[in-house]
């Protein structure tokens, strides 16, 4: 009852091949999302297609003034990368506090975007820096990637390959996490790039990752903590369950925003 | 836990065309997020398979949707409950209330929904978020497949 395939393609072309002929197949990337619910069967694909031996969808590079990273790269690569602490230090630091060691070593980022679990880290990083998907199809903007709670801008037979940031001038990622399950509670990303300010919120939203405009407004006049006390976070739409309430979790993004700004320097 | 939702649509159409939608098993079967099957047990009762699919979650659950306290054209309670195996249970109501308004419908809703089993332990932070997404891809679909229903 719980057989399944397993396909290891040896190429993008062949795994996106597989991916489109078998209705309920899986991607698996580092496996720390699919592989627990599989396990507790809540979830049974028909196929699992086991993206570890694609070549050339990880490592971190430096491309001009962008940071690329490729979707099959480990958190904990990206954390102890010296090119990603140089170029976006916030975003070492942000898998750096990732889940927990098991997950950090075979968690990817790619794994994590097209999961886009409402509160995991990488998604803040992606909307606040304005970074670009870079699929076997197409690219996509941060904006247009995040469609809601656990949905993306991904087709059903669209794999991601990289993930490319520009580098800002300055950004800082503050996390208040569960500390049983290391998920944000709520974690606030925000960063100044030539393109302007962006704050984005992860934990908080039921509809996943979102950004606060009132924030990013006050922040492009005044980049200080200050600028943002008096901008509030509407608890409307924001998840309440039994590890805080609604009113809690959007008063705790104000206050995780100044102190992400703070670090930001 | 249960779980309490509500919304309002406007609608283009008369109150006798969205009643009789709403009373129409093609039509629920093309709302009802992630139906496969819908099979008419009686004028109010159905038999259904629901492919529930939030994240890594996937479950498909059986069970029977039912019209209760039916007042047309003014509105009905469309009730459901289903078993998703290991997964646990889903089970849900909406009051739909149907008023004139000018040309058109209002439509109101109030639901409740609530889980159990598995699903419910694990996917707690998960599942207001998940009812209400399904509660509103529900009337959105509906007020799509209006558009072209007489």
């Amino acid at each position: 009852m719980y057989a399944f395939k397993y396909e290891k393609p040896w190429s993008l072309a062949a795994a996106a091949a597989l991916l489109s002929e078998s209705g309920d197949a899986k991607l698996l990337a580092g496996g720390q999302t699919l592989l627990p619910a599989m396990k507790l069967r809540l979830a049974g694909p028909s196929t699992i297609i086991d993206l570890s031996k694609v070549p050339g969808l990880s490592g971190v590079t430096r491309e001009g003034d962008n940071l690329v990273i490729g979707a099959l790269t480990k958190h904990v690569e990206v954390m102890n990368s010296a090119e990603v602490q140089k170029s976006i230090p916030a975003l070492a630091h942000l898998v750096s506090v990732l889940g927990d060691p098991a997950v950090r070593n075979r968690g990817t980022i790619g794994g994590s975007l097209a999961n886009n679990d409402p509160s995991a880290d990488y998604p803040a990083a992606v909307l606040a820096l304005n970074g670009t998907v870079h699929t076997n199809k197409r690219k996509i903007a941060a904006d247009d990637f995040f469609k809601g709670l656990f949905e993306t801008a991904l087709a059903a037979d669209e794999i991601i390959e990289r993930v490319s940031f520009p580098v800002p001038e300055k950004a800082g990622y503050e996390k208040f996490r569960n500390p049983a399950s290391r998920f944000a509670l709520v974690g606030v990303f925000v960063a100044k790039t030539k393109d302007g300010v962006r704050v984005a919120v992860t934990g908080a939203g039921e509809s996943g990752v979102f950004r606060v405009k009132e924030m990013e407004a006050a922040l492009a006049k005044d980049w200080s903590p200050k600028a943002i006390e008096g901008v509030k976070v509407s608890a409307s739409g924001i998840i309440a369950d039994l590890h805080g309430t609604a009113d809690y979790r959007a008063h705790l993004a104000g206050v995780i925003a100044r102190r992400a700004v703070a670090k930001a320097g | 836990m249960a779980l309490e939702m509500s919304g309002e649509y406007e609608l283009p159409q008369a109150r006798e065309v969205v009643w009789k939608a709403l009373n129409d098993a093609e039509i629920l079967k093309k709302c009802i997020p992630g139906c496969e099957t819908l099979e008419k047990l009686s004028d109010s009762e159905f038999q259904a398979t629901v492919k529930l699919s939030i994240g890594p979650v996937s479950a498909r659950f059986k069970g029977r949707v039912k019209l209760e306290d039916i007042d047309a054209p003014n509105g009905y309670k469309i009730a459901g409950e289903g078993e998703g195996g290991v997964a646990g249970f889903a089970k849900g109501f909406a009051n739909v209330a149907l008023a004139e308004a000018g040309e058109g419908t209002k439509l109101t809703y109030k639901a409740e929904a609530a889980t159990g089993g598995k699903i419910a332990q694990l996917g707690q932070r998960l599942i207001a978020g998940s009812a209400k997404k399904t509660a509103d891809r529900f009337f959105e679909n509906f007020v799509a497949a209006l558009q072209d229903y007489k």
